[in-house]
């Protein structure tokens, strides 16, 4: 029994002499995770970011493609097709990401194409501040465990919200979906680096939030955030969290260096790699860039003009009557200065004419006005070049001058030619460049409504099919008598 | 909403982009910003893109480069 125990004691001793020299000698394991967010469908670098991460994947043994959310709008080559979202997700299965946080626009997409571009991804969508159980779109997981050999790397995804308790996009796109304050939502999580001494955000929140976020959750070893389009060339450190961030539209790609050991983050760093000091791209993933950017579907014919729809006044009134009809609002002005072209031949109208008609991707913002407040918008688009400046749909109205030629009043009428009740509000869409460089006297802030005009225009003439401007005239301008 | 650039007050529609902020602080800012020879940046000095969303109360500086 003696020689029993002895031996025990030899073995323990050996194996405590062998065993401790390989745990201090064990090399911190790297791990890299490239990092992209609001790339918004600007798929030109993507091939360069495929070569890049490839080549980083034949010297390194963990290397991960994270995106921190707002894949898509923004290019209509994405955006636009029938199949919504398509390129973007195929590109991305091919750069091979890992995982992409959900992000505000995301749901642009509409629930059903959401929903097929999930399953079209061979990676997950995650947010833990998502309840999806009453909606179209299927649930997403909250977060995902990267592996790296032994080593396990939890990833928390987490959606902004905006002042209405909802991500920025369009409410109708958000039906049946439950939104919960990511920040309080996230500590629910704090389980997951108690468990795996280590935690990730994938956070689509904006720096400002972030930086709270890093205050008040110190578990986290890092964000990797989103959605305020910040260029973060040195990572910031707020109690000891790194937020990193790498602009937007993929001009660059992050790369977070983690050193992991006995379990724990030991050494980090970010830098951001300008996506153009790539000199080459994938050439399969670029072959498919070429081909997404000719897209055939730009071809595509939406509708069909029965005349020539010539001039600021015609385009005019078809862009105002298009935001009129989508929006459901009383009336619509559209600035000449963003009419780009000068006509609309008889014939097909293309989805690509209508992009050179409107290519500014100016939002539609909805204010209430009452007559007074209309009046003022109007005399103040005149008097910034002494000329009609906005075209109209749902009124008519005519500049009064005064003797300088600036506007001293407005006649304002409907279409079937009755005046306009001075006691009502009435809705009024605008777009954002009106609504942004205009000033003119109104009570209401303005909502933005996240569609395009363009996009209300593609989907009133799809929905109109045939089309006649032909002599239409909504805007006067007349001297005081 | 309420944003600042430039220390300037600027009342804009909710789920306006920095870019609408600056034209409606000034259009001729907006150009210059649209020309890359000025940049926004946020309160902690970050450089932001002009299409990035704004929360009420935020502050950018417009800088010449």
């Amino acid at each position: 029994m003696k020689n029993y125990n002895s031996i025990l004691i030899i073995l323990s001793v050996l194996l405590a002499v062998y065993i401790k020299p390989v745990n201090a000698q064990r090399k911190p394991v790297e791990i890299l995770i490239l990092h992209t967010n609001d790339m918004h469908a600007k798929i030109d670098n993507l091939g360069k970011l495929a070569y890049f991460a490839d080549s980083l994947r034949k010297t390194h043994k963990f290397v991960y493609l994270v995106s921190a959310g707002d894949n898509f709008t923004g290019n209509p080559v994405v955006d636009m097709i029938e199949d919504k979202g398509y390129p973007m997700i195929d590109l991305m299965n091919r750069c091979g990401y890992d995982v992409s946080a959900m992000g505000n626009h995301e749901f642009d997409l509409g629930q059903d194409k959401l929903n097929a571009r999930m399953l079209q991804a061979t990676f997950p969508f995650i947010s833990c501040n998502i309840d999806a159980s009453q909606a179209e779109v299927k649930q997403m997981k909250p977060y995902i465990i990267l592996k790296a050999g032994r080593r396990s790397i939890p990833m928390l995804g987490i959606i902004e919200l905006g002042p209405n308790g909802l991500p920025d996009s369009h409410p109708s796109k958000m039906k049946g979906l439950t939104f919960t304050d990511g920040l309080k939502k996230a500590e629910e999580y704090s389980w997951l680096k108690k468990k795996y001494g280590m935690l990730i955000g994938l956070t689509h929140l904006g720096v400002e939030t972030d930086s709270v976020l890093a205050q008040k959750m110190p578990e986290f070893d890092v964000l990797i955030g989103g959605h305020s389009h910040t260029t973060l060339s040195h990572p910031m450190m707020v109690n000891n969290v790194m937020i990193v961030q790498t602009g937007s539209s993929l001009k660059y790609v992050g790369v977070l260096t983690l050193h992991i050991q006995h379990g724990k983050i030991i050494d980090r760093k970010d830098v951001l790699v300008p996506l153009s000091s790539i000199a080459k791209s994938d050439p399969v993933i670029q072959a498919l860039i070429d081909k997404y950017n000719d897209n055939p579907e730009l071809n595509k014919v939406v509708a069909e003009a029965e005349e020539d729809i010539t001039g600021k006044s015609e385009l005019g009134s078809m862009m105002t009557d298009a935001i009129t009809q989508q929006m459901k609002v009383d009336f619509a002005f559209q600035n000449t200065g963003g009419i780009r072209v000068p006509l609309l031949p008889k014939g097909d109208i293309k989805l690509k004419d209508l992009y050179r008609l409107d290519p500014f991707a100016n939002l539609i913002v909805i204010y209430k006005m009452n007559l007074q407040e209309i009046k003022s918008l109007i005399c103040t688009s005149f008097n910034r070049s002494k000329e009609i400046d906005m075209e109209v749909s749902g009124l008519k109205y005519t500049v009064r001058t005064n003797a300088a030629g600036q506007c001293a009043d407005v006649d304002l009428v409907d279409l079937s030619g009755a005046k306009l009740d001075p006691l009502k509000e009435y809705s009024v869409g605008i777009n954002s460049y009106i609504a942004a460089a205009y000033k003119w006297d109104h009570r209401d802030e303005g909502n933005t409504t996240y569609t395009t005009c363009a996009q209300a225009l593609i989907e009133y003439l799809k929905v109109k099919k045939k089309v006649n401007y032909k002599g239409v005239k909504r805007s006067n301008v007349r001297p005081v008598e | 909403m309420k944003v600042y650039i430039n220390e300037q007050e600027i009342v804009i529609f909710a789920g306006a982009c920095i870019k609408d902020a600056v034209i409606a602080y000034s259009v001729e800012s907006w150009k210059r910003l649209k020309s890359t020879k000025m940049v926004v940046l946020d309160r902690f000095g970050n450089m932001t893109d002009p299409d990035g969303p704004m929360m009420d109360g935020q502050k950018f500086t417009l800088i010449e480069i």
